[in-house]
């Protein structure tokens, strides 16, 4: 090594055109890449729904059919209708949760799906004609055995019947628990139903140990009972009243949601309806 | 490092003196993103990537890295690669990016970059340090490789996600071994690796640090 | 006396320059089964004793020997119970056999369930000695050592903490996993510093837990699903475990489980003739036993709403699942466990507050033992390690010498 590298002087030098050279080169990367990036997580997210709601093809244009098919629109989940307050592109459910304007707190009991804070609006996503839409497909979280699973839940137009499940995020043991993503385990819920009677909010769906059998039961996953319980809970808790049971039950009783017009509706009335 | 040659600082590597297998380096991350053959092939290409060019830049800059900052200023430019390496994927492989979550990232701590860095980078040519950054990439590529291939072939039943045996789940009669989806099962693998080479390469098994006494003959007391 | 003369005539060709050089472990080994070795001390300058490894290993094999037989007929009790309530029967050749010996599931014939839990266990047990016995003799043969007894004692173990209706070929692999991994590849019985057997059973937990795990392995029977005495406390609290099984069922052992762990009862008589006879630690035992019960106490006092595991009493933890076999036949293995006096009753310690510890807290697993075990092999030397420094201290103390390093 040259004998004045370790002169202060040169120290400074080579430690300053480093960094220079260094921070540009990552910031021009960073930069350059940046709405590459963002373009995938939306095309990401957007396959996600296209998928649960099966419509999604290998190889499709995502982008497009997206955006001929499929609607985006914020509900206020205590009224079932939807509001203008947030854009449905870029408004978040998990972080709305943890904002106190926009979420609230949950305690002991109604916690089922173990989320501790849930958001008083979602966003839901239309499949064909908004006003009339041939499918709905809902975010649903909740913990499964090692972590906070999320996922996507797409039910028909009639708000009762499951067309599919699909998880993006999870931390389950492979093989077992993640098997729910498995095609022949989302294949089941084809057909299920989520309610068992007119007007009731209470979700009747569930996982069952062996042998489904009727319209509310589905396969459990084998091996994985306390990831079983985590799909269950997550569903009973976000097709309840507490989530998307009031907007759904719209859709039931064939009264379409109100829009961002009439936010007045109560809560009762809905029931009623 | 006597005798330097662009062939056996290449090759050399790959299985003579393997990071992995030999020197026991960046065995974290070979356990975490070996759970399927593409993710493995693309972390290896990652690795590659970034030994090769820091050893290149670290090289090039070597007579004026002055001794006192100079992990410093390796790690620095490590850092860099890898914070492009991870830019580049998320816009271009996205669905990669996201297996290999924060691995990528921590390629910074692979102890196999610094090393050669360090080791060969500091005192070698710019040619030679870029060729045995890709050595060494591959040697660590190799592994990867090779315990992808059985964790995703014995655990998934597929190999580069090709179903080769069938799984009970979807519908075949393969049983898949859950153990391989697991990060530790890699122990056992490349455990078994070593064994292999070793039993092929016996000048690799380390000297005995202590010797046990050999069985005694039974004696009769008299 | 013609075994003898015929060993003898065998015996040079397995000499050094014989033709059967290579294979002299196979036939020392069953040369001694036959006849006592030919170095033994003759002379007073001996402590002489008739117990030797084999002798050890085979006395700790006939101890499981209550379990093994009780298990057996549960198994099969089991089975026949479901099957009278209308499930059908496995099939395949097992039933064949069972129609030839004991013509029909008679759940209230002793022979009949004894049969039917046979069929299930002599074949994981026969799969489990014909396959580890095959790689020990491979390992002896290329390592040119004796092939060693404690097999004997790692397969019996490993067959018993299988459930009855686990598939063969995952014995196998079990098997070569516990006794390739477990041991050989550290040198062979003695430089081990896992339980083979655990290892094994480690292996499949990780590997198939469907087969190991769950509702549906226990009993023999198609589509029957009988939960163990864990599953239930664990899923739906300690009422609904004592509504369905009384204390005494468990102890008796007359639930679902693998087939070795069952009854507590037969269990303790094989602990009794162990610890009678020295060859199991009786520290290692009460300390397992100890820290499960002040753990388990700890839990009772604690308390937890969402969590039912915490209420239960240590009775019942002694009872249920594997922990009064681990406790006794495996947490003792000498091998891997601590060597020290009072290393053996930290080491015992701990694997019995781990235990319960993930009974009761860890969401995933309802069952400890076996993780707490392989938990504490890990931990055996270093727990030796500070008493032998201990003691040396102590020595220098007293003394003002540094003792002499001795191996």
């Amino acid at each position: 090594m040259a004998q004045g590298n370790n002169s202060i002087k040169k120290i400074l030098i080579v430690a300053f055109s480093l960094c220079i050279v260094c921070s540009v080169i990552v910031s021009t990367a960073a930069v350059a890449l940046r709405p590459m990036q963002q373009l995938n997580q939306e095309l990401d997210r957007k396959t996600n729904i296209l998928n649960v709601a099966r419509l999604y093809e290998p190889g499709m244009d995502v982008e497009e059919a997206f955006r001929e098919q499929i609607v985006a629109r914020v509900v206020e989940l205590e009224s079932g209708d939807y509001t203008d307050e947030f854009d449905p592109d870029t408004f978040d459910g998990f972080d709305a949760a943890r904002d106190p304007a926009t979420g609230r707190t949950l305690s002991g009991g109604r916690d089922i799906a173990g989320l501790s804070r849930v958001e008083n609006y979602a966003t839901v996503y239309l499949v064909g004609d908004e006003d009339d839409p041939e499918q709905i497909v809902v975010p649903i979280r909740g913990q499964g055995l090692w972590g906070l699973m999320r996922g996507f839940l797409a039910v028909e137009g009639d708000g009762n019947t499951i067309v599919s499940i699909t998880y993006y995020e999870h931390s389950e043991t492979p093989g077992l628990g993640a098997e729910v993503n498995n095609p022949r385990w989302q294949a089941q819920w084809e057909g299920k139903e989520i309610y068992d009677e007119e007007g009731n909010l209470t979700p009747a769906i569930h996982l069952t140990k062996g042998g489904a059998s009727g319209e509310h039961e589905v396969d459990a996953l084998s091996g994985a009972t306390l990831t079983s319980n985590g799909v269950t809970n997550m569903l009973q808790f976000w097709l309840s009243e507490e989530g998307f049971g009031p907007y759904l039950a719209k859709f039931r009783s064939g009264t379409e949601p109100e829009d961002a017009e009439d936010t007045e509706t109560d809560f009762e009335d809905v029931e009623g309806a | 490092m006597a005798d330097v040659n662009a062939k056996g600082v290449l090759t050399a590597p790959i299985f003579k003196n393997n990071p992995i297998a030999l020197q026991i380096l960046g065995i974290c991350s070979a356990l975490a993103v070996t759970t399927s053959m593409s993710v493995s092939l693309v972390m290896a290409l990652a690795v590659i990537f970034v030994t090769a060019f820091s050893n290149l830049f670290v090289s090039l800059i070597r007579n004026h890295i002055p001794s006192s900052i100079r992990i410093i200023v390796q790690m620095t430019i490590i850092a860099s690669l890898v914070i492009v390496v991870d830019q580049i994927l998320k816009a271009y492989a996205y669905e990669m990016s996201k297996q290999l979550s924060v691995f990528v990232g921590l390629i910074i701590t692979n102890c196999i970059v610094m090393g050669r860095a360090e080791g060969f980078a500091m005192t070698n040519t710019p040619g030679m340090s870029f060729l045995d950054g890709v050595g060494n990439g591959i040697g660590y590529g190799f592994v990867l490789m090779v315990v992808g291939f059985f964790r995703e072939l014995l655990g998934a039943g597929s190999v580069f996600g090709f179903t080769i045996l069938p799984t009970v789940q979807d519908g075949g009669w393969y049983v898949p071994n859950g153990l391989l989806l697991l990060p530790p099962s890699a122990f056992f693998i490349i455990g078994l690796m070593i064994w292999v080479i070793r039993a092929v390469n016996p000048e690799q098994v380390e000297d005995n640090e202590f010797k046990m006494k050999q069985n005694t003959k039974p004696q009769e007391a008299v | 006396m013609g075994i003898q003369r015929t060993l003898e005539n065998l015996e040079p060709h397995f000499h050094k320059g014989g033709k059967y050089e290579k294979f002299y472990p196979l036939f020392e080994a069953v040369d001694t089964i036959f006849y006592s070795p030919p170095s033994v001390a003759k002379t007073t300058a001996h402590v002489r004793d008739g117990i030797d490894l084999k002798r050890i290993m085979i006395t700790v094999w006939l101890c499981t020997f209550p379990a093994m037989l009780f298990g057996m007929w549960n198994a099969g009790w089991q089975a026949n119970v479901a099957i009278d309530a209308g499930y059908a029967s496995m099939g395949g050749w097992r039933e064949a056999i069972m129609m030839t010996l004991a013509s029909g599931h008679d759940a209230n014939s002793l022979w009949a369930n004894f049969v039917l839990g046979a069929t299930y266990f002599l074949p994981i047990y026969l799969v489990t000695f014909v396959v580890g016995g095959f790689w020990e003799v491979l390992f002896a043969i290329k390592r040119g050592h004796e092939v060693n007894e404690g097999f004997f004692v790692t397969s019996v173990l490993f067959a018993l903490v299988l459930p009855s209706t686990i598939p063969l070929w995952q014995v196998a692999l079990g098997i070569t996993f516990g006794v390739v991994i477990g041991k050989e590849i550290f040198g062979g019985t003695g430089k081990n510093f896992l339980n083979p057997a655990l290892t094994g059973r480690a292996f499949l937990y990780f590997a198939y837990p469907a087969q190991i795990s769950g509702d549906a392995v226990w009993v023999a029977a198609d589509g029957y699903t009988g939960a163990t005495a864990l599953s239930i406390a664990f899923q739906d609290g300690m009422s609904a475990l004592t509504n369905t099984f009384t204390w005494w069922d468990a102890f008796l052992g007359f639930i679902p489980g693998s087939v070795g762990e069952v009854s507590t009862l037969a269990i303790f008589i094989g602990a009794a003739v162990l610890l009678w006879t020295r060859i199991a630690s009786w520290r290692i035992m009460l300390g397992v036993f100890l820290g499960m019960v002040v753990t388990s106490t700890l839990f009772n006092l604690l308390g937890s709403e969402t969590n039912p595991m915490f209420a239960m009493p240590w009775y019942w933890h002694l009872v249920i699942g594997g922990f009064a076999f681990g406790m006794v036949f495996m947490a003792t293995d000498p091998v891997s466990a601590s060597m020290t006096n009072q290393g053996r009753l930290v080491f015992g310690a701990l694997i019995g507050v781990m235990t319960v510890l993930i009974r009761v807290v860890n969401p995933a697993f309802p069952e400890g033992i076996m993780l707490a075990i392989l938990f504490a092999n890990l931990f055996a030397p270093l727990i030796d390690h500070f008493f032998v420094q201990a003691n040396i201290k102590r020595r220098i103390k007293r003394t003002g010498v540094p003792a002499e390093e001795t191996a």
